[in-house]
């Protein structure tokens, strides 16, 4: 029937137009894809290639069209992949290097289809390409900054691990010091304490961290270091400080200071209660010695001079002579009794000062007439030159201040060479009365300037002259001048003379 | 009449010496050898002055003068002290007790001992 030809005609026209329209819509969209695509024949032959595919090849489609795939892909991963899929119809996502023809190989991922054609048998697959490279650069670029940030956060782990370390061990050393130590801030509140100041004062920490010096005050345990330190923390070297009945402490603080500022201060508290104790022990046993000692000396002084003055019976020159030397010889076994006993007075504290209002010109003057006879037997010039203005009195111990004083002359006179000179004067400056003996003896050898006022001491030189002296008069001397709070030096140059000079403040 | 000393001193050769020399003197010396005998003694002789040891047995210097100072004859009697040991405490504590004087046995001899006991009661 003509109709249903006509009919046929117009419906096959019709699905031709929409066959072919739906072609140019396949068309486009293939071109259109930003995502690169091609279709390859089941023996691995490119087909047809998307403009997106050229892009990324940087071939034109007659350069791909009719060449294998491998050509693009490694050869037996392209095989594997189109192996799968003709077998599994699709494969999703698998990473691949693709090789371009001028930018080298880059990371894609790869989309595979297969095509089959109405009869069922299979005509290619499509693949499809995914370009990695900027994701994968901004993953190798986050992996980086991971990798730095690992290693950064590692760093710093380390840095905190070791300063804590340093900070437990600093801490340990501190804890396990024999000395006592407290640090204090810069605003003198108590920052650190070890075990060992807790017990040489018998407080807790807990209980005084974060005290400022000023409330130690209210704290009995605590009072005398507040006491000595003050308010702001002087600076101390060893004072000594008693604590309670048990401990004797040396006490010396160290100021912190970093890049030029003050940090706060350390107090380091040294236990010397033993060495006390052992001091004080050898001090009683000199004291006791030279009582013992005095008590045959006083008899043998007694009788000589009785025999000496004829109380006992007329005796010969010759007897006189012998006595008389045996005499001095008694009495300067004596005088390093009462040394002894001085300074073991001195170092037990009983050294006791009675300070009154006196002139040293008049103290002076006694002593030099003292010594007027003992200069002229060694024809020696003894000359005493007083100040021209009139001096105040100064508060001394007359009798230990004489003392002092009177060691210095002796030994001026003592180690002057005949015809040589002692020079005594005293000079006032408003603030202090400075007497100073200055003799032309033979003088203190440089390298041992240092020890001069030191316990014991004796001159290398004046050993080989002298073999009397007891090295404890400029000892005494010291502590006499110092107790006054006055201070003691001396200039001398070896063979011209010895200047010693000491202060007593005027009040 | 000669004046009458009391030596309060244990040492042996101190006593020699100081009866040998004050008797030279003219002066009546006594002797003790230790403070309680010396106390003993200067109730019975009632000595001019007395010359008194510090450190002796069985009582020493100080406690005779305590016990002189509660008895109000003895009490007026001069006292000298003789002492080895020359410490400020010590002779602190003897012009508290009443001593007139003192005498440091290193630092005197026998002629200022003399000298010392006529200034107290003459010769």
């Amino acid at each position: 029937m003509p109709d249903e030809n006509e009919e046929d005609r117009v419906k096959s026209s019709l699905l031709a137009d929409d066959l072919a329209s739906l072609e140019n819509y396949i068309h486009d969209l293939f071109n259109f894809s930003p995502l690169p695509i091609c279709f390859v024949s089941p023996i691995g032959v490119l087909l047809e290639v998307n403009p997106a595919f050229e892009s990324i090849s940087r071939m034109k489609s007659y350069e791909l069209i009719g060449e294998p795939i491998e050509k693009l892909f490694n050869k037996e991963k392209i095989e594997d992949l189109a192996k799968e899929t003709l077998e599994k119809g699709s494969v999703r996502g698998k990473e691949m290097e693709f090789f371009t023809q001028k930018e080298g190989n880059i990371i894609t991922q790869v989309f595979t289809r297969v095509r089959k054609d109405e009869k069922g048998d299979v005509v290619g697959y499509f693949l499809g390409l995914f370009d990695l490279t900027k994701i994968k650069e901004v993953e190798k670029e986050l992996k980086k900054s991971q990798v730095a940030l690992m290693n950064i956060l590692e760093d710093t782990e380390e840095a905190r691990k070791k300063a804590e370390e340093e900070r437990k061990r600093t801490e340990e050393i501190i804890a396990s010091l024999n000395d006592g130590l407290m640090v204090f801030d810069k605003d003198n509140k108590l920052s650190l304490m070890n075990l060992q100041a807790e017990k040489l004062f018998g407080v807790e920490k807990e209980k005084v961290i974060g005290q400022a010096v000023s409330a130690f005050f209210h704290t009995s345990e605590l009072r005398p270091l507040a006491y000595l330190l003050g308010r702001d923390i002087k600076r101390l070297f060893r004072e000594e400080l008693k604590v309670g009945d048990s401990f004797i402490l040396e006490i010396s603080t160290i100021p912190l200071i970093a890049r030029g500022r003050s940090m706060g201060n350390v107090v380091v508290m040294h236990d010397v209660s033993r060495e006390k104790t052992v001091e004080r022990m050898k001090t009683e046993f000199v004291s006791v010695a030279a009582h013992q000692l005095r008590t045959p000396l006083s008899a043998i002084k007694w009788t000589l001079k009785m025999l000496l003055d004829g109380d006992l019976g007329k005796i010969s020159s010759e007897q006189r002579e012998f006595i008389e030397k045996t005499y001095e010889s008694n009495e300067r076994m004596i005088r390093l009794i009462n040394d002894l006993l001085n300074v073991s007075r001195i170092e037990e504290g009983r050294y006791l000062y009675k300070k009154v209002p006196y002139d040293m010109i008049q103290l002076t003057q006694s002593l030099i007439d003292s010594y007027e006879d003992e200069a002229k037997k060694r024809n020696i010039i003894l000359e005493f030159v007083k100040p021209k203005e009139v001096i105040p009195q100064v508060m001394i111990d007359v009798e230990k201040m004489g003392l002092a004083l009177q060691n210095l002359i002796d030994n001026a006179i003592k180690y002057t060479p005949e015809k040589g000179k002692v020079t005594v004067g005293i000079d006032y400056d408003k603030k202090e009365v400075v007497v100073s003996v200055k003799d032309t003896g033979i003088g203190i050898p440089e390298s041992q300037q240092e020890r001069v006022f030191s316990k014991f001491y004796r001159g290398s030189n004046v050993l080989k002259r002298e073999t009397e002296g007891s090295g404890l008069g400029l000892f005494i001397t010291r502590n006499v001048v110092e107790a006054h709070e006055g201070k003691v030096w001396f200039e001398s140059e070896p063979n011209k003379g010895t200047t010693f000079f000491f202060s007593i403040p005027a009040k | 009449m000669a004046k009458k000393i009391l030596l309060i001193e244990d040492e042996k050769i101190m006593i020699n010496l100081l009866e040998k020399k004050l008797s030279q003197e003219g002066y009546e010396v006594t002797v003790s050898v230790n403070g309680e005998e010396g106390l003993k003694k200067m109730k019975e002789d009632k000595p001019d002055i007395i010359l008194l040891d510090i450190i002796m047995p069985k009582m020493g210097g100080f406690e005779v003068m305590e016990e002189m100072n509660k008895d109000e004859q003895l009490k007026k009697i001069p006292v000298i002290i003789i002492s080895n040991s020359g410490q400020p405490v010590e002779l602190g504590k003897a012009k508290e007790l009443g001593a007139s004087d003192w005498l440091i046995k290193t630092e005197f001899d026998p002629q200022e001992v003399i000298e010392k006991v006529v200034k107290q009661i003459g010769k």
